[in-house]
Parts: structure tokens; C-alpha cells; sequence
């Protein structure tokens, strides 16, 4: 994990309270970026362009000029944060920033078109900034809730002890399987042969696993040695507890893969589509001068 | 004859762990069952899975026991025969089984080969619990998405505009620079959207008119360029600002564009903003101090009164001149006209409207329809016609032969002092039958018989032609009670009608539409019902007109900019005005269209 909210944990003020870069020298920049939000707003509905505003008129190539600036700059947070640096432009005043100044773009930018919106490059470059900005502010709920969440349900086992009781259940089902019939038997391999991190995205985000062959193997036999008395020594008994206890391990292991995929999915938009931005933003300006 | 069972296993760091079992027998057994001879724990082998027996040539045949087969060299198979000197590769679940011979005994070496589950396998732990894998890398989804958006949004339209450049006309079909427009383009340059080339004709160069003139040829200035300069007001800090940075990237003052705005939507281009005439109009004379154009600003407050074109002579060629309604200006057109006895709902000309109803259309009065008509564009009238307007009620008739009426000809005093002069030669009717002309009006108001007012010639029974003729160019006369006659010299028949002048067009600097305000009646605007003479110039003043329009801002019924009535590039026609004005309120024509009314 590396996002901002990690790093900054590790940071904490001299009187011992720790400050979160949403919180930064008393919310400095949300004040600085609500400040540009309500001038842009208050000149939009001041100044009377003609026929009306868009993004062609001196406001429109003013806002959009702006706008620009601070795309460029926001992005280079990716360039700043491999780098160390104190005080007043520490990585936690600079996350800060790149946070509220990024959530005032949507007042500049929606200002900037004017509400003209099309199929063509310039709306193309507007509606991959907002989704640039909303998997940001995504990601700020995300690492809000989220770690809080993952920890309780690891409670207190690491990654690397997941795997080892998956892997330990799954060697004990093996060998408690081996004198099964072969109906059992099959049942068990096909537990065994589930990736248990297999699955898409889809899987990863809702943690529905409808093919969980531990699952239905579980079913199965439950329903074998659910209708016999039990005997102490029976495989088939064994093999069921077995199965309930690593449905049990699973469903933990895919509860932290989903809150880690929750985690982590807005980076792989976030970067991706600020890339795709500056190559519409690139097409936008060049063909606004191309063709003017 | 017999076989050598190798168990092969691996201990954590990978070293390999050989047991044998020699078994002296032709045949053995591979399951999971402990009792076979090949013992593989592994769940997808059958307790009891395939039987190998030695045969008497000295192969080895395999054979599934329980029926779930098993893979050899690669291939699925129930049964099979090996060579066991050549060698074999059997697989059970995940296990390997290799077939090969030491001597006469044959051996037999099982190793599992997979892991016993999934998660046991090698695995990345690192990336395991995250995202990697599972989406393709930030890095190559970011590359990848940059470069398709520059090769379809930058050098596809780029390329697209080289490849037309000189083209006049592009191929009806997608051409991928109109992924750059920046909205529709209005509907009168709809069929354009495709050609971007039409008007944008150089790279990085901002539109300039030439592409503007390509097509619309016959636009002229607005005024002489160097007066139009000189009238600009003078700009103030912003607009300063905006011109300085506007000549930095090359974009000259004065364009079309700079009015006619383009890519702003569908529908028709907006229309232009009262700003834009009233920045030079408002304080003209300030700065173009010999203009004898009026200063003109919002219509509510700062519009000058109407100066229609005014006849103001009629002798030698007819004179005209634009005066101001202030000044109460008449107008001789040279016809004799009462509004007010022709518009009365009491008096004989209403009855014989009503009496004459039926055959001409007229209502119990007379209405302004009922003698001026409209133009086919509905803008104006036709001057008024004696044939057509006048001769249902004046008939110039002067004897009835079976059905039809003789009637002199109007408009030729020549021709009528001639037709007088035959008619009298031939005897003249009355002279024998001592009737007058025709039996008809003496005088207008005295009606009989519900037949028009017919051409009177004073008392009647003249001996001679002379005296007919004078008496119908005479105060009583036909011809006089609507026309001025110059009387000849005595002796003289050559008796003279000043020419009738009627304006079809007043105001030659604004555009009104009669058709456009439809919603109102005739006397709302023109005062024809009290008027006694043809002098009377029946046009409403600004005042009028302020009833319902006001400037661009008013809250006037009908928010009126400059350009409803003017036109920039004026010509003979009507300004442009878009067919729907943004500016109309539209609960307020919806309230007109309802109630064939405006409000207020």
C-alpha cells in the first residue's frame, strides 16, 4: 500500500495528535480552493458574455487556462511524492492541496464549457477530468473507512498467515480425503483446485463467489453426514469440518481482497485517466487553435 | 518377471526422496487405496484406478479399473499397451507415472507433479492480495488510452484536414476533424458540418471574412469602413485587455464571426445583442460629429421618433423628404380623402355598404380591408386602386346598354372629354327622351335603388357636350369631389387631374411588418376614424409603439433589439432575425397565440 494516507499516519504532530492532510494548518487549502471556486462562479454570473458564455469567449479561455495549469500541476503530485521534503511543502500540505485545488477543477472546468457539451474532444477531455476527480474523491473515502474496516476483519492475522492456513487447510483436506469414494474424493480436488484469488474484478468488488467449489463440496457432503449419527472416526466427518472451517478462512481472505481491491481500484483509474486527460486536453487545445 | 515400484518425493528444498518396492507379480494395481502396489495419494485417483499387467511378449498393458481413465504420452485412454523398453509416460490425477525396464523387471517411477492444491502452488505473494493481475498495469492502460485518444482525436482530424485541403465540397460521410466542433452549427450552415474546411481554411489562422464572402457574395458594409472606425466608441480597460491579447494570437478586429457566432447549437444563429449597435449608435455624434443619423440606444429610452418619408411637393417631380412625426408633418398626395366619412357606422356610406354587402363582401360599415389590400407578403399594402378599391360605390358610369354599364375611363381626362363629345354626337339618350344620363344618384348621399354613385354631371339634360364636361370636372363633378383639377383656359378642353402619389413604404431606415403584428386591429396604430382629410398622416409615433416594445432588457410585452427593425448590411428587405428570438418571452407568446391577443 502507498497512497498518501498511509504515508501521513506515519506523521505525527510534536503535542502527539496527528493531523490528516483533509485537516491540513486548519484547512488552508479548502478555503484557498472554495475562495477560486466562488470567484469563478461569482465572475461566470457577472460578467455578460455574448451571445453566451462557452469556452471561446476571453472568461472561457481564461478559466480554461487555469484549469489547465492546475491539471498539470495536480498531476506532478505522482512526480512529488517520490520525493522527501519538509514544511510548508511537505508531501501532507501538497496532498492537501492536490485535493481541494482538484475538487475546485469541477467549478472551473464545468464553468469553462459553458454547459456546451457535445461528442467531440473538448466534452471527451471535461468528462475524463470529472472522472479523474471522482475516482480522487473516491479514493478519499476509501482511505477514510476503509483501513478501519480491513482490520477487523484480519484481526490481527497478516496476509502471509492467510495464505499459510489456506494452504495448511487445504493439505489437511487431502489428506483427510485420501480413503473417500471417488464421488467425495472429486468433490474435494475440485475445492483444492480453486484459485481462491481467482475471479475478475467483478468477483474482487462485490465478494460474490456463486462458483465457490469449497462451498458446494461442503453442501454435498453436508448433506451425506448430515442425515447419519455421527461416528468419531468416519473421513467423511472429518473431511466436513474440514470444509466448514476453510469456507470460513475463505470467506475472511475474500472479505480483505474486496476491501483491498476497494482500496486500491481508484489508483488504477485515477493515474490512467489522468494520462488519457492530458492527451485529450493535448487534442482539445491543439485543435481549438487548429481550427479557430 | 516382475516390478520395481519407485515412490519419488521432494523435501522442502527440493532434494529428492526415492523409495522402491520390488512386488514379484504379473500384475499391479494403481490407486489411493493403501492396498494398491502404487499407492498415489491423490484425490483424483479412484481408491482402485488401473490395472497393469505384464503380458507374455513382454509389454505392459494398462487398463482403468474404475473407469476414469488415464492420460498416455499426453493422450486420454481407457486401455493401452506399452513397450516397457522403449518407455512410457502415464499420468494419473497429478501424478506421473514413467515406465521403463532394468533388466527383465520393469520399473515403475511415480512422482506427483502439481501441487496438492491451488493455493499450495508457487504463488507471487507479493501482488497476491492486490489488484495486480487482476487489471491491466496503471502504466500500460495509462500509455495505451494516451495514445488512442491522440491518434483518433489529434493526427486522424489533422490528417483529415490536409487530406481536403482545396476541396470544395467533401463526400457525404463521417470526416473525423468534426470531432472538434465545438457544438452544431446553426441551421442556415447546417449542410456544413462535415466541410470543415469552408470556413476553416488555413491552420492556426482564426476565421477570416474571405471565407464569409465566398458564399455570400452581394453583403456590403455597414457604412463606409473609415466613418465606421472613426464612430467606434472607445474601448474600455477589459476590452482593451481582450483586443491586445486578440492581436497577439492573430485574430483581427471587425470580423463576421465577431457578431455571427458559429458552434453555438442547433436552430438559428443568435440573434445580435443591442450592445453591439448602441456601442457606436448610443454617442455618435460625439465622435462622427457631422453624422445626420440620430443617436439611437434602447428602444424604451434612447430611440429618436419616427421621420417617415414624407411627399412634400408635387410639383415637377415629386419631392420627399424624411421628417419627424414630432413636427406633425401632412402629406398632399394629391387625393381627396375622409377617412372619417368612409369608416362612419351611421351615415349613407354605411348603408350603402350594407346595402351593396352581399355582391362586395363589406359588413354594415365600411372596414379598412374593404378598400386597401394587402401586399402577398403580408408586409405592406397595395396603393389603393380606383378600379379595384373605389368603383364598387364611385362608378363612372354613364349610360347602360342591355346589361352593361358605359362608364368613362378613369385616369384619362383626355379620354374622357372625348367619350363625352361622342356620346352627344351619337343624340345623347336624354334629348329625346329628356331622361338624365342614367338613372342614378344625383348626389353622394342621396341614394336610391341601392345602386352605386354613379358619375354625376351637375343638373342634368344638357343640350350641349361642353356643359357636361365641365360640370363633371367641376366642384360636384365626378372627377373633382376626389381629385384635384386644373381648370384650362375657356375654350379649352384640355382639362388637367393632379396625379395621385401614395407611399407604399414610410419608413425607409427601420423594417415594419404589418403581417407581424396581426394581433392587433387597423385603429390600434392608425387613427383613420377621426381623420377628415388625406393629409392626415395616419402613422402611429414611437409612442405607439412603446406600448408593447421596449429595449433588449425591458420588461416590456416584446423585448425588442435593434436588429427587429434594422439591419446591419441593409438592403431592401427585411433585417435578419432568427425565426425564434431567444429574447421573446415565451409564456408571453404562448398568451398571444392563445388569445389572438398581447397582453396588456
Amino acid at each position: 500500500m502507498s497512497g498518501p494516507l498511509q504515508r501521513q499516519t506515519a506523521r505525527v504532530r510534536s503535542d502527539g495528535t496527528h493531523e490528516g492532510f483533509l485537516r491540513h494548518a486548519s484547512f488552508r487549502w479548502l478555503k484557498i480552493a472554495g475562495g477560486i471556486s466562488l470567484i469563478a462562479l461569482l465572475g461566470y454570473m457577472m460578467i455578460d458574455v455574448q451571445p453566451r458564455h462557452n469556452g471561446g469567449s476571453w472568461y472561457g479561455y481564461t478559466l480554461g487556462t487555469i484549469g489547465v495549469l492546475l491539471i498539470l500541476w495536480l498531476s506532478m503530485l505522482g512526480v512529488r511524492k517520490r520525493k522527501m521534503s519538509r514544511g510548508h511543502w511537505s508531501l501532507k500540505a501538497w496532498t492537501s492541496a492536490h485535493v481541494y485545488l482538484g475538487l475546485s477543477l469541477v467549478v472551473i472546468g464545468t464553468l469553462h464549457t459553458g454547459f456546451q457539451l457535445g461528442w467531440n474532444v473538448h466534452t471527451l477531455a471535461y468528462v475524463l477530468m470529472l472522472l479523474v476527480i471522482l475516482s480522487g474523491i473516491w479514493g478519499i473515502i476509501a482511505y477514510t473507512n476503509l483501513p478501519r474496516l480491513m482490520s477487523a476483519n484480519r484481526d490481527q492475522t497478516t496476509e502471509a498467515q492467510m495464505l499459510a492456513s489456506l494452504r495448511s487447510i487445504d493439505r489437511q483436506l487431502h489428506d483427510a480425503a485420501q480413503p473417500l469414494g471417488q464421488e467425495h474424493a472429486a468433490l474435494v480436488q475440485a475445492s483444492l483446485d480453486q484459485d481462491p484469488f481467482g475471479g475478475g474484478i467483478g468477483r474482487r468488488l462485490s465478494n460474490r463467489y456463486p462458483g465457490c467449489m469449497t462451498r458446494y463440496a461442503h453442501e454435498q457432503i453436508l448433506q451425506v453426514t448430515g442425515s447419519q449419527p455421527r461416528v468419531d472416526d468416519d473421513p467423511l466427518e472429518k473431511v466436513d469440518s474440514l470444509l466448514g472451517r476453510k469456507r470460513a478462512i475463505l470467506a475472511r481472505t475474500r472479505k480483505h481482497l474486496q476491501l483491498k481491491a476497494l482500496l486500491e481500484i481508484w489508483l488504477y483509474i485515477h493515474v490512467p485517466m489522468t494520462f488519457a486527460l492530458i492527451a485529450a486536453l493535448i487534442a482539445h487545445i491543439v485543435s481549438v487553435f487548429f481550427y479557430w | 518377471m516382475s516390478f520395481l515400484v519407485r515412490q519419488i518425493s521432494r523435501t522442502s528444498d527440493g532434494r529428492e526422496i526415492v523409495r522402491a518396492y520390488p512386488f514379484d507379480a504379473r500384475e499391479i494395481f494403481v490407486g489411493r487405496e493403501a492396498a494398491c502396489q502404487i499407492h498415489l495419494a491423490d484425490l483424483a485417483v479412484e481408491l482402485r484406478h488401473a490395472k497393469l499387467t505384464l503380458l507374455d511378449n513382454g509389454r505392459l498393458e494398462v487398463v482403468s479399473v474404475g473407469g476414469l481413465g488415464f492420460d498416455i504420452d499426453g493422450a486420454k485412454s481407457l486401455q493401452a499397451v506399452v513397450d516397457p523398453a522403449a518407455g512410457a509416460e502415464l499420468r494419473f490425477g497429478s501424478h506421473l507415472l514413467t515406465v521403463s525396464t532394468d533388466g527383465p523387471v520393469v520399473v515403475v517411477a511415480a512422482e506427483r507433479v502439481e501441487a496438492v492444491s491451488d493455493a499450495i502452488q508457487d504463488k507471487d505473494e507479493t501482488g497476491l492480495f492486490t489488484l495486480k493481475g487482476i487489471l491491466p498495469g496503471r502504466r500500460v492502460t495509462a500509455w495505451a488510452l494516451s495514445l488512442i485518444i491522440l491518434l483518433a482525436l489529434l493526427i486522424w482530424p489533422i490528417q483529415t484536414y490536409y487530406h481536403y485541403q482545396g476541396v470544395k465540397k467533401r463526400p457525404d460521410s463521417f470526416h473525423a476533424d468534426s470531432l472538434w466542433s465545438s457544438g452544431s452549427l446553426s441551421s442556415a450552415h447546417a449542410g456544413l458540418k462535415m466541410d470543415c474546411q469552408s470556413c476553416h481554411t488555413e491552420a492556426f489562422v482564426a476565421v477570416r471574412d474571405t471565407s464569409c464572402v465566398a458564399c455570400h457574395k452581394s453583403v456590403h458594409d455597414h457604412a463606409d469602413p473609415k466613418r465606421l472606425l472613426l464612430a467606434r466608441a472607445p474601448l474600455a480597460w477589459d476590452a482593451k485587455l481582450s483586443r491586445t491579447v486578440a492581436d497577439q494570437f492573430n485574430r483581427p478586429e471587425g470580423r463576421c464571426v465577431e457578431c455571427h457566432t458559429e458552434h453555438e447549437g442547433a436552430g438559428a444563429m443568435p440573434p445580435t445583442p443591442q450592445k453591439f449597435c448602441s456601442s457606436c449608435h448610443g454617442d455618435l455624434d460625439t465622435r462622427l460629429t457631422d453624422t445626420k443619423i440620430a443617436n439611437a440606444g434602447d428602444f424604451s429610452n434612447a430611440h429618436p421618433q419616427f421621420k417617415p418619408m414624407i411627399i412634400t411637393s408635387l410639383d415637377g417631380p415629386v419631392k420627399k423628404e424624411r421628417i419627424s412625426l414630432d413636427m406633425k408633418p401632412k402629406e398632399d398626395g394629391g387625393l381627396k380623402f375622409p377617412h372619417n366619412v368612409h369608416l362612419s357606422r351611421t351615415n349613407g356610406v354605411a348603408r350603402m355598404a350594407g346595402r351593396l354587402g352581399g355582391q362586395f363582401g363589406f359588413g354594415q360599415a365600411l372596414q379598412c380591408k374593404d378598400c386597401h389590400t394587402k401586399t402577398a407578403d403580408g408586409v405592406r399594402f397595395l396603393p389603393v386602386d380606383m378600379e379595384r378599391n373605389c368603383s364598387m360605390c364611385h362608378s363612372l358610369g354613364i349610360e347602360r346598354i342591355g346589361d352593361t354599364v358605359r362608364t368613362l375611363r378613369h385616369g384619362d381626362p383626355k379620354m374622357v372629354v372625348a367619350d363625352l363629345r361622342a356620346f352627344y354626337r351619337s343624340g345623347g339618350p336624354y334629348v329625346s327622351r329628356a331622361q338624365p344620363i342614367m338613372q342614378g344618384r344625383r348626389r353622394p348621399g342621396n341614394y336610391a335603388q341601392s345602386r352605386p354613385y354613379f358619375a354625376y354631371f351637375g343638373s342634368i339634360n344638357y343640350a350641349r357636350a361642353d356643359a357636361a364636361i365641365r360640370s363633371v370636372f367641376s366642384k360636384g363633378g365626378a372627377c373633382y369631389d376626389c381629385h384635384t383639377v386644373f381648370t384650362p383656359p375657356a375654350g379649352s378642353d384640355n382639362w388637367q387631374v393632379q396625379k395621385v402619389h401614395q407611399s407604399a413604404r414610410y419608413m425607409m431606415k427601420g423594417w415594419f411588418d404589418h403581417g407581424a403584428h396581426k394581433t392587433e386591429s387597423c385603429s390600434s396604430c392608425h387613427a383613420a376614424k377621426q381623420s377628415g382629410t388625406a393629409a392626415d398622416l395616419l402613422l402611429p409615433g414611437i409612442k405607439t409603439c412603446r406600448n408593447c416594445h421596449g429595449g433588449e432588457a425591458s420588461k416590456a410585452d416584446i423585448p425588442s433589439s435593434c436588429a427587429m427593425c434594422h439591419s446591419y448590411h441593409a438592403d431592401d428587405g427585411a433585417p435578419w432575425v432568427p425565426k425564434f428570438d431567444p429574447t421573446r418571452k415565451r409564456e408571453r407568446m404562448s398568451d398571444i397565440s392563445r388569445t389572438g391577443k398581447a397582453p396588456g
